[in-house]
């Protein structure tokens, strides 16, 4: 699920580490996606009517057009996914799978009320927060990927993590992610918004890490300090603390260990038996598979192979499959675009611009709470992203 | 204290004219030798390279350098109030942020100035290493415009092999072939028609045409473009000013992915 109010600590911070583009600037681009996190926003978001799209025996294939057309828009604008699914969560995240599971018990005892009183609206909202990636799900997707020749990973543990060791490898050049934690993790780049539609015209945010860590002034143990306090999937964090107080925190004393002997323990209430130690251990070494035994090969889709595959019991309209296909064999034969970056190197840029990024974008954001009551529109976006149960 | 002044300001609306498609945002660096900007377009792929001389201009005063970055929409907005004939004159005081661009007419009666803010635009600088090219043909750049939308309407990239007896401009796409060739002119007779090759070696580079048709928005400016090529390095498009310096641009070349 990520750290709570990271981005908008560092659009606050280290306004230079973000950068927002067009989508059509990464062609040539290798990202690592998160695939449990897309299945589970397919499942969620693509319907008709209200209802997930289905088999004919009522199995959902919301994922598999999701992902079927999703990628294929992608490699058009010439970006190369790798999927990266999940394995087993790691212990840590049972509270945090507690808490969900508690909150789908809530959702299912609400989704009862709504249906015995009949309200259409809340049985469809109850009825969305019970979806859930199965095995199932994730197998289809897999076979779906392998048709469309486009490389998956299956990570021992956190899909996230695993998408960070790619990036550090050099195999891939970004996480494209709406979690916060793919930075906690180390990936140099991350980006949001890039798996999104294309309806909604919204621009690709990269987030670059060395520069997060310029910004905030942190070292990579520090910033990982930092997440925790704020709150992460692996532990709970100190009652009264949020992302203004913990980055004053680290910046005084430097790690978690410190914080505790000098905190005031009657205005916040530490965790009994905290665990910030595994948290932070999980963080800096993460169950990985080693990037480098991974081979990652883009290969021409199986076009008769998809037709068997989505057509007929899936009940996907034939015609469109088929383009499908070809659009993803044309963007296999275009020649790649090289970029300058990769001839002449870049020289330091200027160091005082951050300090008046900053001071700019506050005023800019000032002006727009005075102007109007519904400021945070830039650090949120939480509302759009779907969360993720397992 | 920032003061730069030219006779016409026709020359400034072309430059950022033959800039403004590939920037959104640009870095006027000024210091008492002239005016430079560097700038990539968002992608990457090209680069702009701008120098402006200071004894090109009629008066020119940096008493300490100075980075002006500007929205280059809002400026070329600016010089459309313009007249062609008029003086322009550029002012900054130091650590400003804003810019005076002020125009007078040529028989001083209208003067009329605008204030620009500036923007504190984080750019990266690139370094580019001295490179012996291999092919370097100088062209009419109208001509060079021209074979580039020409062929854009074929394909989305032209091929350009340069040989000993001449340059060609080949796409190819979904409707056919096209192929435009150039040979060296024979003699002489005037200059700015003439297409003039000077090969070491023999070079065959593929480029996108959108670019290449972005760059030809600098063809107002001059009368013959140079393209200077070498295997594997970026193409430059060079533009001369007359009289005050010269616009430069770069680009990647596409080249075949043998990975996947």
């Amino acid at each position: 699920m990520g750290i709570l109010g990271l981005s908008k600590l560092i659009a606050d911070m280290a306004p230079l580490a973000i950068r927002e583009s067009e989508i059509k600037n990464f062609f040539g681009r290798k990202v690592a996606i998160d695939a449990s996190m897309c299945l589970y926003q397919f499942l969620i978001a693509v319907r008709s009517e209200g209802a997930q799209l289905a088999t004919v025996n009522g199995d959902p294939t919301s994922h598999l057009m999701g992902m079927f057309y999703r990628t294929i828009r992608l490699l058009d604008n010439g970006i190369k996914p790798v999927y990266v699914f999940d394995g087993k969560p790691p212990d840590l995240k049972a509270g945090e799978l507690a808490k969900r599971a508690e909150r789908r018990e809530e959702a299912e005892k609400a989704l009862k009320l709504a249906t015995d009183a009949g309200d259409e609206a809340e049985i469809e909202k109850f009825n969305r927060r019970l979806v859930r990636v199965t095995k199932e799900h994730s197998n289809e997707a897999k076979q779906l990927l392998k048709l469309m020749g486009v490389p998956y990973v299956d990570a021992p543990c956190e899909a996230e993590a695993q998408c960070a060791a790619l990036v550090k490898a050099g195999k891939v050049y970004a996480t494209a992610t709406e979690d916060m934690d793919a930075l906690t993790f180390g990936s140099c780049k991350l980006l949001r918004y890039l798996t999104y539609s294309e309806a909604r015209k919204m621009p690709v945010k990269e987030f670059s890490y060395d520069k997060v860590l310029q910004g905030l002034e942190l070292t990579s143990k520090e910033f990982i300090d930092l997440c925790i306090l704020m709150g992460c999937d692996y532990c709970d964090s100190i009652k009264g603390v949020g992302p203004k107080r913990a980055i004053e925190l680290i910046k005084s004393y430097r790690d978690i260990e410190t914080i505790l002997e000098n905190i005031d323990t009657s205005k916040y209430t530490v965790p009994e038996n905290w665990n910030y130690k595994r948290a932070r251990e999980l963080f800096v070494e993460p169950e990985v598979t080693d990037a480098s035994d991974i081979d990652l090969k883009w290969t021409a889709p199986d076009e008769d192979g998809l037709v068997q595959f989505l057509c007929g019991d899936r009940q996907f309209n034939e015609e469109r499959v088929r383009n499908g296909a070809k659009k993803l064999l044309k963007s296999k034969q275009a020649q790649t675009q090289v970029r300058l970056d990769s001839f002449f190197k870049t020289m330091p840029s200027t160091p005082n611009a951050n300090a008046s990024a900053a001071a700019k974008r506050k005023a800019e954001e000032s002006k727009k709470s005075a102007n109007n009551k519904k400021a945070k529109t830039s650090g949120g976006s939480g509302a759009a992203r779907g969360r993720r149960p397992k | 204290m920032f003061e730069a002044r030219l006779g016409q300001a026709t020359t400034l609306k072309k430059i950022l004219d033959a800039i403004k498609d590939l920037l959104n945002e640009g870095t006027f660096d000024c210091s008492d030798s002239g005016i430079q900007l560097q700038a990539m377009d968002n992608s990457h792929v090209s680069l702009v390279s701008l120098t402006l001389r200071s004894d090109g201009f009629d008066k020119f005063r940096c008493d300490r350098n100075l980075s002006m970055g500007m929205n280059l929409g809002s400026m070329a907005k600016i010089l459309k109030c313009a007249n062609n004939e008029d003086n322009v004159t550029m002012k900054a005081q130091d650590n400003a942020d804003t810019v005076t661009i002020m125009f007078e007419s040529a028989n001083q009666e209208k003067v009329s100035d605008y204030e620009m803010k500036l923007m504190n635009l984080d750019q990266e600088h690139l370094g580019i290493p001295e490179t012996e090219y291999s092919c370097v043909v100088r062209m009419p750049a109208i001509e060079f415009a021209r074979i580039c939308r020409d062929l854009a309407q074929f394909s989305e990239s032209v091929v350009i092999c340069c040989t000993k007896e001449g340059v060609k401009f080949s796409a190819s796409g979904d409707v056919g072939t096209a192929n435009i060739k150039l040979a060296q002119t024979g003699s002489v007779d005037k200059e700015e028609e003439a297409v003039i090759i000077d090969m070491q070696e023999p070079v065959t580079l593929t480029f996108a045409c959108r670019y290449l048709n972005a760059f030809t928005k600098a063809t107002p400016l001059s009368t013959q473009v140079q393209l200077s090529m070498c295997a594997d390095v970026p193409l430059v498009v060079e533009y001369a000013i007359k009289d005050l310096g010269h616009i430069r641009y770069y680009l990647a070349p596409k080249i075949e992915d043998n990975e996947t």
